[in-house]
């Protein structure tokens, strides 16, 4: 109980400079997931008609995922240097592999009696694509997108390791001092306000998925 | 057939596909006359529907050419082609994400109609097939019932007036009750329409009650027959039309007859308010077994036979039972025969629009129809077995 009191002085006591890095987090995050999107799709929207390039494709960013989180930050300071623009790229690198799963099986989920339809009713490939296929695959990718934000939100934290904005440098901080009175309470508030974004994301994304989504596919 | 009065023709098409030895589609030539249903009918595989494909060029063909109102379109720009073309397949393929309205308008949105004329079309083409515009311009089609969804698959087709309408299967995955009303509906429909329709179907019986002309074909496309129903049903070209056919052709030609067609029976029939006696009266006068109550607007509402006369207990109106089996002039004499086959009293009533009773199709009818379709058949092969057979035989 005492130990519940002293957090919530301290969340108190730091609300401002919380808020502040919560904001930076966000901003970083939604930076990459729309970077990651636009490559994401276009990837998937590149390949789904072929088997290997997609098999390919999705390969390589399935790779990419599987580079401890540490080790990639740090792999980039030798051609990007420290700060941002090094935690974007490896944030959406990141995020790649849901958003271009999620588009492919989106896309080959498409009744292919729908495309007959399509072809014989004189719609050319990009009217295919823009008005029959990514409508209808739109829910599936949009859950991709969803679940790359909230692993995105997770890992954005490391960024701080190579000076990278948002809660992580905080939490950085605070595990350095670990063993000094306030380190617990230190190391906890960043940890609960990263937990919050990405709830806070999922609802985002749950409801926009809802509201971009036609009656008909429901 | 003189060249206006064709529509599509095929010259020498084919269809290889690559790393096949037999083509699909071996050097197919068919001529499509105008405002007619042709009917690609044959055993699965032999290619009918890549043929049928081929003509709005959904499946490209390697060889041969493809000549629509005498233009060559084998090279055309295939999107522009198509929007000329109706489509309608098996699976229908409507758009999920699109309402019912939006699905119609789709082509002509690409044709770019101005807004209002599409809005009444997608209304008039709704009124077509039958179906409230107030009702269902908003729907999304998982909403819609089988039935209803092959109703708008043709509204859809038929969306920016094509002269051609091209249907693969189109109520192959529909149940038998739903499949025969929409094929009434469907004839209707083309009697106000007049399109050049190529229709696939694997079922002879469909082929013989949807066709103008029936092409019959066998492996590769190759042509067996091309005549119209009832020259194929009298008269087969070679065994393996007559094994496609199977046995009871008479029957089949059953399909080809409407209860309009044929001389309907008496029965007998009496106002609703009349007395027993006036009742027992008019059955006697009859050789039938039954009489039929009919309302102020000579609407049928009850058979009643000697023994429910009997009763006295209850008014005339609650005795014997209520009229089955109502056609209309319409249907099919195969229809007909199943309705009264269903029903208790054996014959079906006729109605006309109105819903008043025009008369009946009983047993003797169904005889006398086949007696004289075999006469007209017997006849007709005597006479082209002494005649010249090239033209146009009817």
């Amino acid at each position: 109980m005492e130990f519940l009191k002293n957090f919530m002085t301290y969340l108190e006591f730091q609300s401002e400079e919380l808020l502040l890095a919560t904001l930076e987090h966000a901003q970083l995050v939604l930076v990459s997931i729309v970077i990651a999107t636009v490559i994401g799709v276009g990837l998937g929207v590149g390949t789904y008609r072929t088997a290997r390039p997609a098999a390919i494709t999705l390969a390589v960013v399935a790779t990419m995922l599987t580079i401890p989180s540490f080790a990639l930050f740090g792999l980039l300071i030798g051609p990007l240097g420290l700060g941002a623009t090094p935690a974007v790229v490896a944030l959406v690198m990141y995020a790649l592999l849901p958003i271009v799963r999620n588009t492919i099986v989106g896309l080959r989920s498409v009744d292919p009696a729908v495309i007959e339809s399509a072809i014989g009713m004189g719609m050319s490939r990009r009217q295919r694509l823009m008005r029959i296929e990514l409508p209808i695959a739109w829910p599936i990718i949009i859950t991709g997108i969803r679940v790359s934000t909230v692993i995105t939100v997770g890992i954005a934290a490391i960024a701080a390791v190579i000076n990278g904005p948002g809660l992580g440098k905080d939490i950085f901080r605070a595990l350095a001092r670990i063993g000094s009175p306030f380190a617990v309470y230190q190391a906890l508030a960043p940890v609960l306000g990263v937990i919050v974004l990405g709830v806070l994301f999922d609802v985002f994304f749950l409801a926009l998925r809802k509201l971009t989504t036609s009656r008909g596919l429901r | 057939m003189t060249d206006a009065e064709v529509m599509i023709r095929l010259e020498g098409l084919e269809k290889k596909y690559p790393g096949q030895k037999q083509p699909a589609v071996s050097e197919l030539t068919l001529e499509i006359p105008k405002g007619e249903i042709v009917i690609l009918v044959g055993p699965s595989g032999c290619g009918k529907t890549t043929t049928l494909k081929m003509i709005n060029r959904v499946i490209e063909p390697t060889g041969g050419r493809i000549l629509l109102e005498g233009d060559d379109v084998t090279d055309a720009d295939p999107d522009k082609l198509r929007r000329r073309i109706g489509y309608v397949i098996q699976q229908i393929g409507l758009f999920p994400h699109m309402t019912i309205g939006q699905n119609i308008a789709l082509v002509p949105g690409l044709l770019k109609w101005d807004k209002s004329r599409v809005n009444r079309r997608v209304d008039e083409l709704l009124d077509l097939v039958g179906m409230d515009p107030a009702k269902y311009r908003q729907r999304y089609p998982k909403e819609l019932s089988g039935g209803q969804r092959q109703r708008v698959g043709v509204a859809r087709a038929l969306s920016a007036d094509p002269p051609v309408m091209l249907m693969d299967e189109p109520f192959g995955a529909i149940d038998p009750i739903t499949r025969d009303r929409l094929q009434n509906e469907f004839l209707r429909l083309q009697e106000e329409i007049k399109k050049t329709i190529v229709f696939v179907t694997h079922d002879i019986d469909e082929a013989i009650k949807m066709g103008d002309r029936i092409a019959i074909l066998r492996d590769e496309s190759r042509i067996a027959q091309y005549d119209k129903p009832e020259h194929i049903l009298s008269d087969p070209a070679d065994s393996f039309v007559e094994d496609f056919i199977g046995h009871g052709a008479s029957l089949k030609g059953l399909n080809l007859k409407r209860v309009r067609d044929v001389e309907l029976a008496n029965w007998p029939t009496s106002p609703q308010t009349a007395t027993r006696g006036e009742v027992l009266e008019a059955l006697r006068r009859s050789d039938q077994g039954a009489v039929l109550l009919l309302d102020e607007q000579r609407r049928p509402r009850r058979w009643v036979d000697a023994r429910s006369l009997d009763r006295t207990d209850k008014p005339l109106m609650e005795t014997g039972l209520p009229p089955e089996a109502i056609v209309s002039p319409g249907t099919t004499l195969s229809d007909a025969l199943n309705e009264m086959l269903k029903s208790r009293v054996a014959c079906a009533i006729v109605v006309d629009d109105s819903g008043a009773y025009a008369g009946a199709v009983d047993i003797d009818t169904i005889m006398e129809s086949i007696q004289a379709m075999r006469v007209a058949a017997r006849d007709e092969s005597r006479a082209l077995a002494g005649a010249d057979m090239t033209g146009d035989s009817s």
